[in-house]
């Protein structure tokens, strides 16, 4: 655990050009080695706030400081060195279906090795070793050399870890991991990113859309609501109530996983 | 469903047809072919007196003159060798020039518009434009026509490809930004792996494009088969000139097969 893996956001606030507001002014720390599942309905800004931790949205105002950086509001360098060290994961897994697995899972080093050595695929031999080992902990490492595309969902969901998990990253943001998967694999998926982050320490933030989903296998849930930060506290200590308060109307089926496969 | 049968709605009308427009375009476009074969003397009585002209100069040039074929067989190849040079050179040129008039893909404003505007004009000016210039710069040869198939080359490919660039999906080279990678690795990884299969698809159908304008371009004295062509049309040798449209022919349909099922096999 190092303060490389700290989260701080000082009035972050974002409001996209069409007048949209996707933050509306957020004060929150996010400790070292957390797990912090993020909930809301849609547009409460979710995706804005994990978005705008590694910069692919820049904050209107405010700040926020990752390892105590403050995160450039420019593409550059300096942008590029902090994602370097802040792992993403989509929903729609986002990875090159053309190509093969471990050039997927390389990416992940594309910050870290010098830019002709990954223009000509000369990956250095430590490189390589981090992207098995990165599928290793997902468990496709056997998929190595197939082509991306033509893996299942919850196998491409783990390319996308896996990718991550190259990096080497102090932090993991997740946004809505399992959107597009059954309940099996979604638990499945769930657990792998809680074992990562018990296992390395990574500090991980997950949108998540199931409440179910959010109070298992999260630590910290962080609510939030047309962009307003609306409940902070421990999973255990959520209630109804506050989901209640979250969402703005009584949770119904549709926001909970189905309950029989979970186990 | 008992609804619809019970209670038919009234149907939309037929609009009426506007016959003011049909009749002005036709008009117009009658007038407009009227005035311009007047412009170029262009008469179809005149055309049927010409006919047996025309007859004459078919006759003439069968049967093809297949003693001459030997003859033939280094300039087909020329022309051959200046298609794959062009193409080559073109192709790999062309990379870079459809990247950066690529909208979404184009580090910056500047230097999209420049890029955009330096492909309009390569694509204006015609392949014989560009056979000239470099003949006159380079001498006759066949290394002027492959320089101008390169230029050619350039404007197909970066054209057609730079709007199948347009076309990707911009989440994974996103996501490629987000694990820190640069422009490059962007484009790299995330953004040209989606658009190969069209590179490749475009690539062959310059270099067919290619086989057939160094026909043309021989003309002008940019070497291979079309420079033979010059000089055996120049001293009315038809049954040659039949040989060489012919082979001419045979080579394109070939190239065309074999590009076909390259394609076939990509999608
Ligand atoms: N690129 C954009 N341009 C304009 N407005 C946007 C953009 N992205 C998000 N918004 C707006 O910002 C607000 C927050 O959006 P955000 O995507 O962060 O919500 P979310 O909680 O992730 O929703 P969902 O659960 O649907 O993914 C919404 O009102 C949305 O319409
Ligand atoms: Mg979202």
């Amino acid at each position: 655990m190092n303060d490389k893996a700290a989260i701080h956001f000082e009035g972050a606030r974002v409001v996209y050009p069409n007048g949209a507001v996707g933050l509306a002014g957020i004060d929150l720390t996010i400790k070292p080695g957390e797990f912090v599942v993020v909930v809301g309905s849609s547009g409460a800004g979710k995706s804005t706030l994990l978005r705008s931790v590694n910069g692919l949205t820049p904050l209107t105002s405010g700040r926020i400081t990752v390892g105590g950086q403050p995160v450039p509001k420019q593409e550059g360098r300096e942008l590029r060195r902090l994602r370097a060290g802040v792992g993403m994961i989509f929903q729609d897994f986002r990875i090159t279906r053309r190509l093969s697995v471990m050039t997927n899972v390389l990416v992940g080093r594309v910050a870290h090795v010098p830019g002709w050595r990954a223009m000509l695929n000369l990956w250095p031999a430590a490189d390589r070793e981090i992207a098995f080992k990165a599928l290793e902990r997902v468990s496709i490492a056997d998929k190595a050399w197939v082509r991306a595309g033509d893996l299942s969902g919850g196998q491409q969901q783990r390319v996308g870890i896996a990718r991550a998990l190259a990096q080497e990253p102090a932090i993991i943001l997740a946004d809505e991991p399992v959107a597009s998967l059954d309940p099996v694999t979604t638990h499945q998926i769930m657990r792998d990113l809680v074992r990562i982050n018990q296992d390395l320490g990574i500090t991980t933030l997950v949108n998540l859309h199931f409440l179910d989903l959010a109070r298992r296998y999260g630590q910290r849930i962080i609510g939030l609501k047309a962009g307003e930060l609306v409940y902070d506290g421990t999973a255990d200590s959520v209630t109804g109530e506050d989901f209640k308060n979250i969402y703005g109307r009584d949770p119904d089926a549709g926001d909970v996983l189905d309950a029989s496969v979970a186990s | 469903m008992s609804e619809v049968s019970d209670a038919p709605p009234t149907r939309p009308l037929r609009p009426a047809r506007n016959w003011a427009l049909i009749i002005g375009a036709v008009g117009a476009v009658t007038l407009m072919t009227w005035w311009s074969a007047r412009g170029i003397g262009f008469s179809v009585v005149e055309l049927a007196c010409n006919l047996p002209g025309g007859r004459r100069l078919l006759v003439e040039s069968w049967p093809p003159d297949w003693s001459f074929f030997p003859r033939l067989l280094a300039p087909l190849l020329e022309t051959l060798q200046i298609a794959v040079i062009g193409t080559v050179i073109g192709g790999i040129l062309a990379i870079p020039i459809a990247v950066l008039a690529a909208r979404n893909l184009t580090p910056g404003f500047l230097v999209w518009f420049v890029d955009r505007n330096f492909m309009n004009i390569l694509r204006t000016l015609p392949d014989l434009f560009w056979a000239m210039l470099f003949a006159a710069a380079v001498g006759f040869g066949p290394i002027a026509g492959a320089l101008a198939l390169t230029v050619f080359t350039i404007a197909v490919i970066s054209k057609l490809w730079s709007e199948s660039l347009e076309a990707i999906d911009m989440a994974v080279p996103e996501a490629v930004r987000a694990a820190g990678g640069s422009w490059l690795a962007m484009l790299q990884f995330g953004a040209i792996p989606q658009a190969l299969p069209h590179y490749v698809s475009y690539a062959l159908y310059a270099f067919e494009l290619n086989v057939r304008a160094s026909m043309i371009l021989g003309l002008v004295g940019a070497g291979g088969i079309g420079m033979v062509l010059e000089t055996q049309r120049s001293t009315f040798e038809y049954p040659r000139v039949t040989l060489i449209v012919l082979s001419v022919l045979v080579l394109v349909l070939i190239i065309e097969q074999i590009s076909e099922s390259i394609r076939r096999r990509l999608v």
